[in-house]
This record gives C-alpha cells, structure tokens and sequence, in this order.
C-alpha cells in the first residue's frame, strides 16, 4: 500500500477475506489434528498499539499474543519511524489451539507504519477500524509520538490510554495528569506493578494503628513505582508519616523494603517477600510482573480507577 | 486501602483446625487448596493448619506428609520448594482420639499458643473431614472444652452427608446446634464451589435478556445430568451404604437444580442468597409413593464396555454385597410448585460407569410458535432451542440455534455459538476448595448450604428413598459404558421428551 492512500474500508474487505480464506483452509483441513474443529473469532475490544519501529517486532508480536487469550481482541499495531512521509498496512490473524481442543481460536491484527507526521492520517485511518460498541484501549509505547506531541492526535481514538512511566521517554506524572485533567482514563503500567506489594501492605496494615511508614528504593533517586507506593501510603494512611529513602548509591529507583514503626518489615526480592513481625519470619509469594501480565490486568480495568486517580492527584498536586 | 478493581480477596489472620488430618480429603484437596492459596498471597502471614488424627505422628512427620500430598496432587500451579517452607512452618500435629477429652484440653492450649506466635488473633476455622458419624461428637467435644467460644471468631465446616434420610440430618441438627450458633457451621457442597455453578448466577442475574425467558412461558424442560465414566473404584463398601440418590442427587445436583431456579435474590449476600434456593428446594413437589414409580429410574451397572476396555459390575466390586440394591445410577423428575415453573419438568440424573465423565445443565426452550419453514425442511419438526451450561469437563455455555444454510432456497441448519471458559479467560480458575475454603475464613457463607435447605432436599428425595426400600430390583439393568437403565428414557418419553447425550 505503500505510495497509495490508504482506505479503511480496504483494510476492513481485506479482514473480511482473511477470515473467509481461514474458514476455507479449515473445512480442506480434514482430518489434520490441527484442522476440523472449525474457527473460533474472538475480540472484546479494539488494542491500538503505538511502539517505535525499532521495537522487535517478535518480542511486541509474542506480547500482544499472549493477550489475546484473555482479552481477545482486533489489534491495530502502529509502527512509527522516522523519515519522510510514508504509510503502509497489512492485516493477518494470530491464531492459537487452546490446550486439549479441536477449535482454534483467532484474533484479527492491522499492523501500519507510519512515519511522525503522518500521525493525524493514521488517527483517520484507525478510527474507522475500531471494533463498534467494544472498548478501544491504546498502548503507548512510541517514545516518537510522546516527544512529537502527537499524543494529542491519537487521544480520541481511545476509551483508555495505558503507559509505563518507567520506561526510557514513556510520558511522566505530568502527562498523564493532564491525561485525567482532560476527562480520559489512564493506566500506568508501573502503577500495575505494585499492585501485589499493595495487596500485601493493606492485609499486613488495616488492622495496625500505624505511625511512620518508609519506602526504602534502590538509588539515589525514586523511581515511579517507589513513588506510587509512598503516595498510595499517604492518602491511605492519613494518620502516618510515610517517607521516601534511598539507598544512596545509583540504583534502579525501585521499591526494596517497606519499613513499618520499629516491628514490621517487608523485605521486596525476585518473586516473593519475606514480612517480618516481630519473631514472625513469613515468605509470600509476589508475581514479578511480566509486561503481558500487567498489561491484562490494565485491559481488564476499562472505568475510571479511583485509587490511581487519587493516587496520582497526590504526586501532581 | 482496599481497592477493589484490583485487590485480591485476602482471608484474615486464623488458624485451620483439620479433623481427618490423615485422611484422603486433606491429602487430595484441602492442603493443596490451602498451599494453592499461600502461594497467591491470599493467606495472612501467620496463618496456621493444625491437623487432628488418630495415628501417631510428629509435626515434622506431618509436614512431610503433607509436602509430598501437595507436589503430588497440586493442579495447574507450579510448586515453589521456599514458599512451602515457609507455609510449612504454619503446620503442626496432634495425635488424638475425637472421643477422648484430654486431645480437646490439648487442642486448646496449642492454639493459645499459636494465636500469640502466629498473631492469628485467635480466630479458628474447625474442619471436619471425619466420617460423618463423628460430626457431632467431634462439636461436642469442642463446646465441652469451650474450645466453640474464643476472644476471635470461631466456625465449623463439615462435609457432606449431613445425615442420611430426613430423620438423621435433624439429629445432627440438633447436636450441632447445642454447641455452634447456625451462623457459625459451614456445610460445604463442593459443587456450589465450581465456577460454572457460580456462573449460573452471573448469567441468569448479570445479564438482562435471559432473565425474561427464563420460566415456563419459554422453557420446556430442564435436564441435569451429572455421569462418571468410572464405577466405584474400590470404594464399594462406602457406595454401597450411599448409592447415587443419596451421594449426587439429594446434595449437589439438587442445589444445581436451585441454582439454575431460585428467584433473583435482592442482593448478593449471603442469606438473600441462600433465602432463595431454599425457597425453591421447599417448592419442589413432594412425590406420594404411588407416583415414585412413574417418575423416579433407579439404576445398577453391571458388566460392560469402557471405550475398549471391558468392565465389571457393580456387584463384581470389592467390598459390595452380591445381592447388593445400592443404586449407582438414579434420575429423578421433579416439579416445582411455583408461579414460574409450575409444569416444566426438571429432569435429573447422575450415574457411575456412563459413556463419558460430563456434568452439565440443558435448558430446552419451546419450539417456535408456528413452523414457517416447514416446507423448506421437508416437514421436519422445528428444532428448539437449547441453553447448554457446562460444568465439567469443559466449562462454558453452549446456546443451538437455527441458520439458514448458505445457497438458494430456505433450507435451515442447527448451529452452536459456544462460550468456553478455559479459553475466553487465560486465567486460571481456582478449584472449588480454595473458593470455598476462602470463603469460610472470610465469613461468607454465600456458597454453603443451610440446615433449611438440608431438610427441604432431604424431603424432596425421602418419598423415593422410602418407596425404593420397599423394592427388590432386578439389578443390574444397565450395561457399564451405556447411558443407563431403559425406564429412565421411558420416563421422560411419557412427557414426550428425550434425554440428550452430552
């Protein structure tokens, strides 16, 4: 398509093809094991994705993947390169067999390269794409559209914009409050993170008349997750007197230990945290967080969080 | 610091009293439930198992045995060798015969001892996975030690069977009740815990446009059916006492049956809840005996097929008498007396030594008023709609219709559009043990069954249990690997309906 403008209703004929051809392959299959079950097509929402071209696309294809089986989805994946003006698209399906069963189950995908300055085309171009009456959610993990400013050509083609502030050129605190500012849904992945340390924190605390509480990172400088958890302490403990300490030499900014009045500890390591009680030494178990992870569990959220929300008001404030 | 689009449930700080410590439930499911949930973050810190048995063992002979238990029947989860010890570290032993009072003195001054090094805040969840003629001595014996009152909660879990007839639920009734309020006793239905059972409510309730067709304005019957592929398996001695009526039906698929019935509760809670099943279980119509013959099939399997594998019969089993009328297959026809199923059969059945292992509900709509495509289908019967929920093995909801087949003319086809659990959430389903376990130590007794419910199921199955007694069956009637005994299809053909094979 490159050279040639580019239509929706040609990608959307070319969508409507690719399934008819997959149902044809099927039926001709026989009795392949891996054919006759018929083709299950699955979405609940439209995933845009935003990620620069130089991102593998083995690695983003394996991720988007393994999010289909929980949030099976249309997923439009928009590469975005430096350079003179250029457009293309292609659309295939991924498709999987879910362990024991004769039916595989396919997602469609549109995959378009863009350069920068045809973001507002793209925005034209996907708009139409988006699956009706079905959540849109975006992706953004294109360091080229947030340094352009083009974020704000692409916020109306979304219910809900999902970061990762602690990625290399991801959007700040101060982007995605703007973000809120202007009545959209956020998520941020290195709010997702910490997810489980807060779980563990609201069993180990709610009961506790609480006095000082200190987020010890990794560094001389918190990162976000270090600072969600000490803004998330702070508007849910209102009583106490919650602080920020580095570990004074470079680090990652990374959350370590929570420190809990002279008796409660929990120590944060790979996979797991060991709270201490007193005497009481125990180990629970803390998933590390895989991006697919994360991310299923920001598709699943496509409403207002009130606790980010809150939370992050906090920091920006 | 709840936040509840994200978190988790978590269960309170307790300690786990398992009576049965060194029986097959604990092995089989309840450690590995208890571990499973250790290891998601769902237990507090200090929580504690303390296992009850009589055979002499350490704690760390305890832990041993359960840490191999665990590995071995832990399903779909990884198992973490560090998390385990120090889940492990929660676990101790006491030796003890339940009718000996000094193993309750002793009960009581380990758990003082754990609520202050575990800081389980005294709270004590008592389960019992005795045979079920020790439930009431076991609760005695706690109240007499005053062991059922503690500075925390403390409540008691016990497996079914709650009695065996009517008569016997109401004397463990009676016994229970002298030493646990009804608030604190937890009669765990492990049926109620599968998710698809829980899915019947977010279906029927979640969703606005089943609800309307959901009485007998719409709906022509109801078929549950609950086969195992498998006969006893040895535990012929216990079937033999039991038999599928009282082991299947009377229990689990009666509450099904609820389920898939009752009214919308007001609101999810516990009691709105369980109000409402127990309401439709007292609606179901009580059978006089001259009508259990017409509309109750019951079922003995003798020799057969299993897929190429030839089996024995019942009677063949260890254990069992040779002229033994236990049945392992019964179906059942109930009615419900109620404005909104008054006349549609519910159809239920549940056997040993079926064709396949499958667990589901089917729900058969009337057929179109008027069959406009008579022509085009050659005089053929309009095909009727059918609701399939899956319970097991493959969990989901199936719902048949018709199509036009593609082509010139009106030529139409049955087609399915199929819902699949394991495939539409990655995510993996917790067992019904951890649901339920959790729930207990949470308090939420949505999912466990009340004493009212108890008796109004008992009554509805008694006139059978009675009427079968006085019967001598010419077992076997049905051949192991076949749908069962031909009097169950002649029941449901005098109403003019068919069973469907799964």
């Amino acid at each position: 398509m490159s050279g040639q403008p580019i239509k929706p209703d040609k990608i959307l004929k070319e969508l409507g093809e690719l399934w008819t051809n997959m149902g044809k392959e099927e039926v001709a299959g026989g009795d392949d094991q891996s054919h006759g079950g018929g083709l299950l097509r699955a979405c609940a929402m439209t995933l845009i994705s935003f990620v620069d071209d130089e991102e593998d696309p083995v690695s983003l294809g394996e991720t988007l993947a393994s999010l289909m089986k929980e949030h099976p989805s249309r997923a439009v994946v928009v590469r975005v390169r430096e350079g003179e003006d250029f457009l293309s698209a292609r659309v295939f399906a991924q498709c999987w067999m879910p362990f024991g069963q004769r039916r595989q189950i396919c997602c469609e995908q549109v995959e378009i390269t863009a350069t920068v300055d045809c973001l507002a085309d793209v925005a034209a171009i996907v708009s139409p794409l988006a699956v009706p009456d079905l959540p849109r959610v975006i992706l953004l993990r294109s360091a080229r559209v947030v340094r352009s400013g083009g974020i704000r050509k692409i916020l109306p083609l979304g219910d809900k914009i999902i970061v990762d502030s602690s990625r290399t050129g991801a959007p700040g605190f101060g982007e995605l409050g703007g973000l809120l500012d202007a009545g959209h849904i956020a998520g941020d992945l290195a709010w997702t993170r910490i997810t489980e340390i807060r779980s563990l924190l609201a069993q180990l605390l709610e009961s506790r008349k609480i006095g000082t509480v200190t987020v010890e990172y990794d560094g001389k400088e918190a990162g976000p997750e270090a600072r969600y958890l000490e803004a998330w302490l702070e508007t849910s403990l209102p009583d106490a007197r919650v602080g920020l300490k580095g570990s004074g030499s470079a680090g990652s900014g990374k959350p370590l230990m929570i420190r809990v009045d002279g008796d409660l500890t929990v120590q944060l390591m790979s996979g797991c945290a060991e709270v201490r009680i007193g005497e009481l030494k125990q180990r629970a178990s803390l998933p590390l967080g895989a991006d697919e992870e994360l991310l299923n569990a920001e598709l699943s959220i496509v409403v207002h969080d009130r606790v980010f929300e809150r939370v992050l008001n906090q920091i920006t404030a | 610091m709840q936040d509840p689009l994200r978190f988790h449930r978590k269960a309170p700080p307790c300690a786990v009293v398992i009576y049965g410590a060194n029986g097959d439930l604990t092995k089989r499911k309840l450690m590995p439930a208890l571990y499973r949930l250790a290891y998601e973050g769902r237990l507090a810190p200090g929580f504690a198992v303390i296992g009850v048995s009589r055979t002499a063992m350490t704690d760390d002979e305890f832990r041993d045995r359960m840490h191999d238990s665990v590995r071995k029947f832990l399903e779909d989860s990884p198992f973490d060798e560090e998390l385990w010890q120090s889940f492990a570290q929660g676990l101790s032993y006491i030796a003890g015969d339940v009718g000996d009072p000094a193993s309750y003195a002793e009960l009581g001054k380990h758990l003082a001892g754990i609520s202050e090094a575990r800081k389980t805040e005294d709270n004590v969840l008592f389960y019992l996975s005795t045979q079920p003629s020790q439930y009431a001595e076991i609760a005695e014996g706690l109240a007499a030690s005053g062991l059922n009152k503690g500075q925390g909660w403390r409540r008691i879990v016990i497996e079914k069977p709650f009695g065996h007839d009517l008569d016997s639920a109401r004397v463990l009734q009676g016994r229970l009740q002298k030493c646990f309020n009804e608030s604190e006793i937890y009669r765990i239905d492990h049926y109620l815990g599968k998710e698809t059972v829980q899915n019947i409510m977010a279906f029927r309730f979640g969703n606005g446009i089943f609800e309307p067709l959901w009485n007998r304005t719409y709906i022509d019957h109801v078929q549950i059916t609950a086969a195992e592929s498998i006969g006893v398996e040895g535990r012929g001695a216990y079937y033999q006492e039991a038999g599928a009526l009282r082991d299947m039906i009377q229990n689990h698929l009666l509450q099904v049956m609820a389920t898939v019935a009752m009214e919308p509760a007001s609101s999810f809670t516990s009691d709105a809840v369980r109000d409402e099943r127990a309401k439709l279980l007292r609606a179901i119509r009580i059978m006089r005996p001259d009508q259990v013959a017409d509309n109750a099939v019951a079922g003995q399997y003798g020799p057969g097929r299993s897929g190429s594998e030839r089996v024995g019969g019942f009677l063949g089993e260890k254990g069992v008498s040779p002229d033994s009328q236990t049945n392992t297959y019964a179906a059942v026809t109930f009615l419900v007396d109620n404005w909104r199923w008054a006349g549609v059969p519910f159809y239920i059945r549940t056997g040993k030594a079926l064709p396949k292992r499958v667990s589901e509900i089917a729900i058969q709509f009337r057929t179109a008023p008027l069959a406009m495509f008579r022509k085009a289908t050659a005089g053929a019967e309009t095909v009727p709609n059918m609701l399939i929920l899956r319970i097991q093995p493959e969990e989901g909801i199936s719902l048949k219709f018709v199509s036009k087949r593609p082509g010139s003319g009106m030529q139409l086809r049955p087609v399915s559009m199929d819902f699949n659990y394991g495939s539409s959430f990655g995510e993996r389903s917790p067992s019904a043990y951890e649901t339920l376990l959790l729930d207990a130590i949470s308090g939420d007794a949505t999912l466990y069954t009340r004493q009212d419910m108890v008796e109004a199921s008992w009554t509805a199955v008694q006139p059978i249990m009675d009427y079968w007694a006085t019967q001598k069956f010419n077992f076997p009637n049905y051949a192991a690997g076949t749908w069962g005994p031909e009097a169950a299809d002649e029941m449901l053909a005098r109403w003019g309906h068919t069973w469907r094979k799964p």
